[in-house]
């Protein structure tokens, strides 16, 4: 075992609880004006009807059970200070900054610009005020993908920022799924300047994720996120983006490991029964997906040992990221990674950090 | 059988385009297959679930082709052939029995041979 005060942690999914009230100063007119307008709170995090950014099911908090320090979202805007504050409590040495709102960006079907300008601001927001590379504070760049053109602007914006270590897209709400060719050019972009894609899934439009009338977050959280992540594992990689962009790092956060081998499996089965379905595979989807990098939270840790040892063995611990999810409800500390009783101290290491500067060029 | 361990199946004449024959080879269970005027001959057992993989349709495998980004994946039928089992759809290549999906699963396969009309099987011996 080993104490993760004593070794680099590099947290790989760190959620920046940005607030609209900070961002929108760096935003473009007219939605400026509009979100300013819109009757948001003092925080800057919650508004009336949710009139541009939908919501989902339920209280994070577990309806004021979860009072930890830090853990104040949705009620208060995030600070720069506060990272670091919790880094120092993680025991965390770089974190990768994911923006909290734009996980809400997918269910966002609307034909207009308004999670485009949010993307800008927030990255002009936390280069400004948060991002540092010598505090070990980084951040992707989060990409409103269903408009091709602006985000190729943002990449080519942050391509030179060495504060930015790759695009984020939310994997929630992306019609038609992310494998679809359409997506191309932003995948030709990422590889190009050597960022890795960050397939990160996301918890708005929870409440009807494919089919309305689930009664509580413990069902849509539950299962909303694994669908979001599962149907972009499987539409990428049938599709064929890693044998079109060979050299591009791809990465799967925040639905945990368990269902990636029973995914994978399912895939198999069916592969093995239409193969000429997937014309792009040269080999099975198992041997793409074990290629790519998955964050371990949220870890299931009271799963069987034997079936998380399996899952590890299956995907290799030269694949997972340690991610926190910090300062979210459900997140993780690295004692998830460094408690494992199955791994060696060397795989610990490789989780905890030594797979993250390799994926992030830290 | 014959002396020569070639296992009689019919005359290549009676062998309509697709057709297929079952003989036993030794215990086992063949299927040889016409296509173009080449005969092929499997074991007549799908790896996958055991289903009747010779009494399948032959096909052209149809292929996709990458030709730029954000173009639409270029599909056709190339030349190669594949037989498929009628239970499950598993596919092998009508030359090599290599699986479509898994070139690591191979259809055990058996030279024919063609004598004076007749079409034989090899029995391996």
């Amino acid at each position: 075992m080993i104490d993760a005060a004593e070794h680099r942690v590099v947290d790989c999914d760190w959620h920046y609880q940005d607030s609209f009230t900070d961002i929108v100063e760096y935003m473009e007119e007219p939605w400026k004006t509009k979100y300013e307008k819109s009757n948001w709170d003092a925080a800057g995090v919650k508004q009336n009807l949710s009139s541009f950014f939908p919501t989902s099911t339920g209280d994070r908090q577990a309806y004021g059970k979860i009072e930890r320090e830090h853990s104040n979202y949705p009620d208060k805007a995030e600070t720069p200070d506060r990272v670091r504050e919790g880094m120092e409590f993680l025991d965390v040495d770089q974190s990768i900054q994911i923006s909290h709102l734009a996980l809400a960006m997918g269910g966002v079907q609307t034909d207009d610009e308004r999670t485009q300008a949010f993307a800008k601001a927030h990255i002009e927001y936390m280069l400004e005020e948060v991002l540092d590379p010598d505090d070990g504070v980084y951040g992707l760049a989060p990409l409103p993908y269903s408009d091709i053109e602006t985000s190729l602007e943002i990449l080519d914006r942050v391509e030179n920022e060495p504060a930015i270590k790759g695009a984020c897209f939310i994997t929630a709400g992306a019609n038609p799924p992310l494998g679809n060719r359409k997506y191309d050019p932003l995948y030709k972009r990422c590889e190009e300047i050597g960022y890795p894609v960050v397939f990160h899934t996301g918890g708005s439009g929870l409440d009807d994720y494919v089919r309305a009338g689930y009664q509580e977050m413990l069902e849509t959280h539950t299962l909303g996120f694994l669908e979001s992540n599962m149907s972009q594992l499987v539409s990428v990689t049938c599709q064929g983006v890693p044998e079109k962009f060979p050299d591009l790092d791809i990465v799967f956060m925040e639905s945990g490991v368990t269902y990636v081998p029973g995914l994978i499996s399912r895939l198999e089965e069916e592969y093995l029964k239409r193969p000429e379905e997937a014309p792009l595979l040269e080999k099975r989807p198992s041997e793409y997906i074990t290629d790519y990098y998955f964050g371990t939270q949220p870890l299931e840790v009271s799963a069987s040992p034997d079936l998380l040892e399996l899952c590890f063995d299956m995907l290799g611990t030269d694949r997972l990221l340690y991610a926190s999810d910090y300062p979210h409800w459900d997140f993780d500390s690295p004692s998830t990674i460094t408690d494992l009783p199955f791994i060696s101290d060397e795989e610990r290491k490789a989780i905890l950090a030594g797979n993250a500067v390799e994926v992030f060029d830290l | 059988m014959s002396d020569e361990g070639l296992v009689e199946v019919k005359a290549a004449e009676s062998f309509e385009e697709g057709d297929h024959e079952l003989v036993d080879v030794r215990g086992v269970e063949v299927g040889v297959v016409r296509d173009e005027d080449e005969f092929y001959a499997f074991r007549n057992t799908c790896p996958h679930d055991g289903g009747p993989v010779c009494t399948g349709p032959v096909s052209r495998k149809l292929v996709g082709e990458f030709v730029g980004p954000g173009e639409r994946v270029e599909r056709s039928f190339s030349d190669e052939k594949i037989i498929s089992c009628p239970w499950h759809g598993w596919s092998f290549d009508l030359e090599t029995g290599e699986n479509v999906a898994d070139d690591g699963i191979v259809l055990p396969s058996y030279d024919v041979i063609v004598e004076d009309g007749v079409v034989y099987v090899d029995d391996g011996r």
